[in-house]
């Protein structure tokens, strides 16, 4: 039976086309979050009209090929490039969806109005009550949740669905109840649980018990199966694994290739995997970027690295064959992050992280937990 | 956390089977509620979870019959 957890097959190697692409319109928050990983987001280094345009020319190819192609506007704080330059950012791509992840601290009825013209998907970072969000701070470290409410109740006002993303620095009893409770009611469609992880500027460490990990999960099961109105990202991922798994499905599960997942930089350098590579160097690495929108097509680039993976993605893709012959866990999470690899490693070619302890075995084990404690 | 072996997990779901597959009927009831009231924007439903959060890998929640 244990062969089931042995032969996993998807996930090998880099897809030529990724399902979407990460956009830096600005590298400026207007926060300071004591979690942050952003390493320049007190420079106000915007995206260029060339960038996105040199962008669209293959991700509008790509879009008319695909059913769906998302662009996804993330930062920094997206909505601190101001709606005309995001506007004029988003010009030149045609048949796409729009996603921007914001802080919501921004939002306002302008903003609402500017979504619903051009159809754009929101997500919006609230870690909990105002205590819990208490480390979402501006650079005068005063509390962002007052904004990030007045933020969502304009998002309501207009009846614009929002999902939400929730860090969570300490996984631990008695805090799922409490965010699931607390999400239910703020009128999200869908919450995802980010444990807080240690990378990039953020040194702090990610190593928690493990037995508080796995209540943490197993306490948020209980919620959700209690009350299942919104989606939990987590949840209902591990539960559709065990479903497949029942099914003697699991090796379905994963897709077949690894998500390239573009990130455009404000200066069109191209990250490939982790977006929170960019941005940063190494000594042994270099910049991590596969190169620049502005004087190679992006569908080159992106080629190149699933056909010639070179560098620290030929590692990455090393650590992730490690993964798959190593952990039983793999065919639920299809190997370790690059970023994680490389911020709690130093090198890509390493296997289990914290990272991974906190959000993929933990959660798996927490959700087996929760069903052997519940009949 | 402490190591697991394969053999290990593939008994631990098999052991939890009859009550994982009561969490995973009672979940795709919900999915399946879900996509008959409508599947769209801002509503749950099953979907690839880019869908609501881009920033992910491509796992979905649509039960598998």
């Amino acid at each position: 039976m244990s062969a089931r957890l042995r032969s996993f097959t998807g996930m090998r190697g880099i897809a030529t086309v990724p399902s979407y692409l990460i956009m830096q319109p600005t590298t400026l928050c207007n926060l300071d979050c004591a979690y942050c990983y952003l390493p320049h987001r007190g420079l106000d280094r915007r995206m260029s009209i060339a960038v996105a345009e040199a962008t669209a020319a293959t991700a509008n190819q790509w879009a008319a090929e695909a059913q769906r192609f998302s662009i996804v506007w993330h930062g920094g704080e997206p909505l601190a490039a101001g709606r005309d330059h995001l506007a004029a950012l988003m010009a030149p791509f045609v048949g796409v969806e729009h996603h921007v992840q914001t802080n919501a601290t921004l939002v306002d009825d302008a903003w609402c109005e500017f979504f619903l013209a051009h159809g754009v998907r929101v997500g919006i970072s609230v870690d909990g009550p105002a205590l819990r969000t208490a480390q979402r701070v501006d650079r005068g470290g005063r509390p962002a949740y007052d904004r990030i409410h007045r933020g969502i109740e304009a998002l309501r006002r207009h009846d614009i669905p929002f999902a939400a993303l929730c860090v969570v620095s300490q996984p631990e009893p008695g805090l799922a109840g409490e965010l699931y409770d607390y999400f239910c009611a703020l009128g999200c469609y869908a919450l995802g649980i980010n444990v807080e992880e240690q990378e990039g500027v953020n040194k702090r460490s990610n190593a928690h018990a493990t037995d508080s990990v796995r209540q943490f999960w197993a306490e948020l099961t209980q919620a959700w199966r209690a009350d299942p109105r919104i989606e939990v990202r987590e949840v209902e991922w591990a539960v559709r694994y065990a479903g497949a798994w029942l099914a003697d499905g699991a090796d379905d599960l994963l897709p077949r290739y690894i998500d390239p997942i573009p990130s455009i930089g404000c200066d069109g350098r191209v990250v490939l995997l982790s977006p929170e590579l960019a941005g940063f160097a190494d000594e042994r690495y270099g910049d991590f970027a596969s190169g620049s929108v502005l004087d190679t097509p992006l569908s080159d680039i992106v080629s190149a690295a699933a056909d010639s993976p070179a560098g620290w993605i030929a590692e990455y893709l090393v650590g992730v064959e490690a993964c798959r012959s190593s952990c039983p866990y793999f065919g639920f999470c299809g190997g370790g992050h690059a970023a994680n690899r490389f911020f709690e490693h130093g090198r890509f070619d390493g296997t289990q992280t914290n990272h991974c302890r906190n959000s993929k075995i933990g959660l798996l084990e927490g959700v087996l937990d929760h069903v052997r404690d519940h009949a | 956390m402490s190591e697991i072996t394969p053999d290990e997990l593939a008994h631990r779901l098999n052991a939890l089977a009859p009550r994982l597959s009561a969490l995973v009927a009672e979940a795709e009831a919900t999915w399946i509620a879900r996509h008959e009231g409508g599947v769209g924007d801002g509503r749950p439903g099953w979907r690839p979870f880019e869908d609501a959060f881009p920033t992910f890998y491509q796992f979905t929640n649509r039960p598998p019959r």
